[in-house]
């Protein structure tokens, strides 16, 4: 077991000479209880939106390649990236988001392997399904959850009547 | 584990193609076209989570009312048993010799079927790429004192999604193992055509288990990541239930008899529209009266959480969905048992701070249930939870982080 982790310390070591896609500084921070309420209290009743993905969901994939279309057109669209995988997997996160473009977006990761209890808190009525997307129209006026991949018309169209594109 | 850490490290050193590397190293199989470095990330990230230690386990009892437990270590499948309703257990016996990685989430569990002195395993074995695996297959027919070497039942050995098998073995034991395919997808994809979905596929073993058949594809188009569900009918087919794809994407519940003459039928009709696989598959049991009872789980606008509904025409038509649970709890993993009149039902729920199997019962085959109460709790993580019967009782079977395994028996009503 020793061996195995050298060599799996070597490997991250050599990710990390290599020219690595990850834009330099994408913080990744940890989402724990109350990071919810931080993400939403620090809004203030401006419109953005809150996406929940994860590595091994190819949907989440389509949609991340949506999001990136959209932040390219729309550079004023506060999104907010939520991995549900683990903080170990922080370099596959920031990589997957530089793939995508995403550098700029606000990046978390689930740091709690209680996963009931951060979705508790985020919505009661979240099972676990991904890609799961939030809403948050301007003053706080009404939050639409979308389970499953997002039609890039409708987002754009949230998009048109939140910032008046 | 070396021969993984191996393949790791040249995946990490090649830039871009080195995952087939790691597909030959670990399986020796051909890979599929060379993935970017992106993908090949995704790749470490699939064979870090295989690590991941699972807490799934699969139960039954005999005929004896001895309790049959397998649950994932490491890389091994281990297989003990009970005979004080899991209170001491035997020495866990191994039953794979050779090391494999698993699929061992709680849509994933090790399947366990204890019949006239023969052990049946099913389980997906996880393979090098993301969302691959293999349907594999053991048997004891020494009472559990050593394993067959496990055999791979699906006969496409793509390294694609062969994965969430589900088991039943008929009075005359065959062995039947049904399971969603990607093959379909995989062959679409060549063409550079679209294939929505799974398929779901299906094997008989009728010499005891030294060997499956040929695979039969039960049905085209249904959702990818959701557990599928098989119990056998008073006639000895099986029916399997699963998560389907109606039109673009509406993923309601369907099942079909294995008797080569029933068309699908669907159970449920909420009209669930969502662009991915919940994870979160039916629960299906047949009761000795030969009445189907199946329970699922949907978040339909309109039509949210979980359901229940029973069929007396052997699965043509189901009674209108009874929904339960609560809904404002994250209502989750519904699993049905049916014993002759009495149906019993647990599911999850969460308060907040701690994690409740809820249940409750029928004592008339489900037309009527008796409030729901709180069989058990933790607060950390929790395998779903499913229902065993021994000799007319019902037990809850349920493994959590914090508490280990523990089997509760079902007390019929509101005590």
């Amino acid at each position: 077991m020793r061996r195995h982790g050298l060599l799996t310390a070597l490997c991250f070591a050599i990710f990390s000479i290599a020219p690595a896609p990850v834009s330099a500084g994408q913080e990744i921070k940890p989402f724990v209880r109350g990071s919810y309420q931080k993400i939403v209290a620090a809004r203030q009743g401006k419109p953005f939106v809150l996406n929940f993905w994860s590595l091994t969901c190819s949907y989440c994939m389509v949609e991340l390649e949506m999001f990136k279309k959209l932040a390219r057109k729309y550079p004023n669209l506060d999104l907010v990236l939520v991995s549900t995988d683990t903080p170990e997997e922080e370099k596959s996160v920031s990589a997957t988001l530089a793939k995508f473009s995403l550098g700029k977006a606000e990046a978390w990761v689930f740091a709690d392997s209680y996963t009931e209890r951060l979705r508790f808190e985020i919505d009661k009525k979240w099972q676990g399904e991904l890609p799961r997307t939030y809403f948050f129209g301007a003053k706080n006026n009404g939050v639409d959850a979308v389970s499953g991949k997002v039609e890039q018309d409708e987002a754009e169209r949230w998009i048109a009547e939140q910032y008046g594109h | 584990m070396n021969n993984l850490a191996i393949a790791l490290f040249f995946t990490a050193m090649l830039p871009a193609g080195a995952a087939l590397a790691a597909d030959h190293a670990g399986h020796g199989k051909v890979g599929m076209a060379a993935p970017a470095a992106a993908s090949a990330d995704r790749e470490k990230k699939w064979k870090e989570s295989l690590a991941k230690p699972s807490l799934a386990v699969g139960a039954t009892f005999d005929e004896n009312a001895r309790l049959w437990l397998a649950e994932f270590q490491g890389q091994h499948l281990y297989v003990s048993y009970s005979d004080d309703r899991g209170v001491t257990r035997s020495a866990p016996v191994k039953v794979n010799a050779e090391p494999e990685n698993f699929l061992g989430d709680g849509e994933n569990r090790p399947k366990i079927v204890a019949r006239k002195g023969v052990i049946y395993l099913s389980y997906t074995q996880g393979l090098a790429k993301p969302m691959s695996g293999d349907i594999r297959f053991s048997r004891s027919t020494d009472g559990g004192k050593s394993f067959s070497a496990p055999i791979t039942v699906n006969d496409n050995r793509e390294i694609i999604s062969h994965r969430f098998d589900s088991m039943a073995v008929n009075g005359k034991g065959h062995i039947y193992i049904a399971w969603l395919d990607k093959r379909e997808h995989s062959a679409a994809e060549k063409r550079g055509e679209k294939y929505n979905g799974s398929a779901i596929y299906y094997a008989v073993s009728d010499d005891g288990g030294a060997s499956f058949r040929r695979n039969d594809k039960i049905a085209d188009h249904v959702c990818e990541c959701c557990r599928t569900a098989m119990a056998v009918d008073t006639d000895d087919y099986p029916v399997v239930a699963w998560r389907h794809i109606y039109d673009t994407n509406t993923r309601d519940h369907a099942l079909v008899k294995l008797d080569g003459k029933m068309a699908p039928a669907r159970i449920s009709r909420e009209n669930w529209n969502i662009a991915a696989c919940p994870h979160h598959g039916p629960s299906l049991a047949i009761a000795a009266d030969g009445v189907y009872h199946a329970a699922w789980f949907s978040n339909a606008p309109q039509q949210r959480g979980l359901f229940y509904a029973h069929s007396d025409d052997r699965g043509k038509t189901f009674s209108g969905p009874l929904n339960f649970g609560n809904i404002e709890a994250q209502p989750s993993r519904p699993y049905v048992l049916g014993l002759g009149n009495r149906v019993y039902l647990v599911w999850k729920e969460f308060d907040g701070e701690r994690t409740a199997i809820l249940g409750m019962d029928s004592a008339d085959g489900g037309k009527s249930w008796h409030a729901p109460k709180k069989l058990a709790a933790t607060a950390d993580v929790s395998d779903w939870p499913m229902l065993i019967g021994e000799n007319g009782r019902a037990f809850l079977s349920w493994n959590t982080g914090n508490e280990g395994y523990r089997l509760i028996e079902i007390i019929m009503g509101n005590q």
